[in-house]
């Protein structure tokens, strides 16, 4: 399929050089990666990965803190799928009195920065008695993204025809009937991509599981690499053994992203700030 | 009917209410109680010393610094944005090979956690042993003590914020895909060179993917905790700490919390403040 972008590269020094930057860029991009691969096999080569996959550091190893991440990371979408869509629901399809004022007071707290909220979180955290639990980490992570995740459903709803829904609810159906059986099916695109990017966000999230997974064996994998580094003293082989530790800790995240990519970027794009 | 709607509105609401009554409204109120006071994350003993947390803070040099860091590091990575993310986005849509994988690779640094990425860039920045340093040696540069002082530290972070340039290139990529650029086919007929196509005809076209970018750019830009945390951790002397850094840190030490709270307290506000001017703004050209 031709793009008139074509048109961008139609001399051939344009071609070369659109190639030329893409190709240095590709390098640059790629670079921390490689070097960390280096770094990880320098000494004592690729038995490495063997070791770090079979010790414990800090009392972590790093296949629990893979397990940890996925079940907050889990937690977290499945919370911030389930309010967001409910929320949405009221948001566009039942008509309230101050709806829109509402709205727009849920959005404001988009900027909220996770680390602004950290001391009452960790006073929260304790009163609910949430303190290394799995969930404590993704109510708060759930918080921050819920106010992303009622804007991005809210925009996608907004596209339902409102005739589907008043069909199933003239059969006596009330709402909730109509958002189960209704509303939430055609909402399931949208719920993917979010989703995937929830899973993301919260397989990025260091601050949170930090202050609250005080247990060495609940680490999650981004909070590993800072719990582990201690153990690794400042020896050639030790620290090729870290660098082996962080691309291990890196490469089921990588898979995870580049396998959800597409819902990732959709999600993103369809939930911006837009105009 | 309306109070029929109301009651069903609040039910749907219910969950989402909860969330923010707990973590937004009440934790708010944690907050402005604990900046009021001297205290341990313990919360006992806390001792209430008034307005004075708040008084030291704005009077700190370095949380001034911060500030401005904040504000400078958002301008880099919307620079970065408006030119490097635009350029790549632009060049990817216009049909060359391999464009999935030239997408993947640079949208990974901002896809996988910033505490692994940002670690392996501060260990490559090291003086003696980083690999930075080692590919400058080869060309006769060398060696930069790049976290010791003020000047390279700065650089590090800029080069850093300039790899997380993924999230715009998904916003021009997504709009670049619905926008009509057939024009460019006329002017191509017409002569026109492709600097002359890139800077006065796709740059004005995308102009409401540019202020997308920059508006979330901006709001990441409060979330930036991560990259200034596992990097440079604000050295040297705290010079490149942004506010996010700066709670953290403050937290640490001992009786802290309630100053920290205080610098909490003056960062919420301002993210606020420039996110419901973004909600007012966006809502008055809705109409």
């Amino acid at each position: 399929m031709s793009t008139p972008l074509r048109a961008l590269r139609q001399r051939r020094r344009d071609s070369v050089a659109v190639y030329g930057i893409l190709l240095a860029g590709a390098a640059l991009w790629l670079f921390p990666l490689v070097t960390a691969v280096r770094a990880s096999i320098a000494h004592g080569g690729v038995a490495n990965y063997w070791t770090v996959l079979t010790s414990t550091y800090n009392g972590v190893s790093l296949l629990g803190a893979f397990v940890n991440s996925l079940i907050v990371a889990a937690l977290h979408a499945i919370l911030v799928c389930g309010v967001g869509a409910l929320a949405a629901y009221a948001f566009s399809k039942i008509r309230f009195p101050g709806r829109e004022t509402l709205y727009h007071a849920v959005l404001i707290f988009l900027a909220v920065p996770g680390v602004a909220i950290i001391v009452p979180v960790y006073w929260i955290t304790g009163q609910l008695a949430l303190f290394n639990t799995h969930l404590g980490v993704a109510l708060p992570e759930a918080a921050l993204t819920l106010p992303f995740a009622v804007l991005m459903l809210r925009n996608y709803a907004d596209g339902i025809p409102d005739e589907l829904l008043e069909a199933a609810r003239i059969d006596r159906a009330g709402h909730g009937q109509a958002f189960w059986h209704v509303f939430l099916p055609l909402c399931r695109p949208a719920l993917i991509n979010l989703g995937a990017l929830s899973v993301m966000w919260s397989l990025q999230d260091f601050l949170f599981p930090s202050m609250i997974l005080k247990r060495s064996d609940l680490s999650t994998a981004a909070q590993a690499v800072r719990t582990i580094e201690s153990s690794f003293g400042p020896t050639p082989e030790q620290t090729s053994q870290y660098f082996a530790a962080l691309v291990l800790l890196a490469v089921p995240v990588i898979v995870l992203v580049v396998g959800g990519l597409r819902f990732i970027t959709q999600g993103i794009t369809s939930g911006g700030v837009k105009e | 009917m309306r109070s029929k709607a109301l009651g069903a509105a609040a039910l749907f609401l219910l969950p989402l209410l909860a969330f923010y009554g707990v973590y937004y409204l009440y934790a708010f109120g944690v907050l402005v109680d604990a900046s009021r006071t001297r205290t341990s994350l313990s919360f006992t003993d806390a001792t209430v010393v008034g307005w004075e947390n708040f008084r030291l803070v704005i009077t700190d040099e370095l949380f001034l610094r911060a500030v401005l860091n904040n504000l400078l590091f958002a301008a880099v990575s919307i620079a970065a944005a408006l030119t490097l993310g635009f350029f790549l986005a632009v060049s990817l849509a216009s049909g060359v090979r391999l464009r999935r994988f030239f997408f993947t690779v640079f949208l990974l640094p901002s896809l996988i956690p910033l505490s692994l990425f940002a670690t392996v860039f501060g260990r490559m920045l090291e003086t003696d042993d980083g690999a930075v340093n080692a590919l400058l040696g080869v060309v006769g540069i060398g060696p930069v003590d790049w976290l010791g002082s003020t000047g390279p530290s700065y650089a590090a972070l800029f080069v850093l914020l300039v790899y997380l340039v993924g999230l715009p290139i998904m916003y021009y990529t997504s709009d670049l895909a619905t926008t009509n650029t057939a024009v460019l086919e006329s002017a191509m007929i017409d002569g026109a060179g492709s600097g002359h196509m890139y800077r006065l005809i796709l740059f004005p076209m995308l102009r409401n993917t540019h202020k997308t970018v920059i508006l979330s750019v901006l709001l990441g830009s409060f979330r930036a905790f991560d990259v200034v945390f596992f990097s440079t951790k604000g050295e040297p002397g705290g010079r490149t700490q942004i506010t996010g850094t700066y709670i953290y840190n403050t937290m640490l030490g001992e009786n802290r919390i309630g100053y920290a709270s205080a610098a909490a307290v003056i960062v919420l506000v301002f993210a606020l403040a420039i996110s419901a001017l973004q909600v007012l703004v966006t809502r008055r050209r809705a109409r």
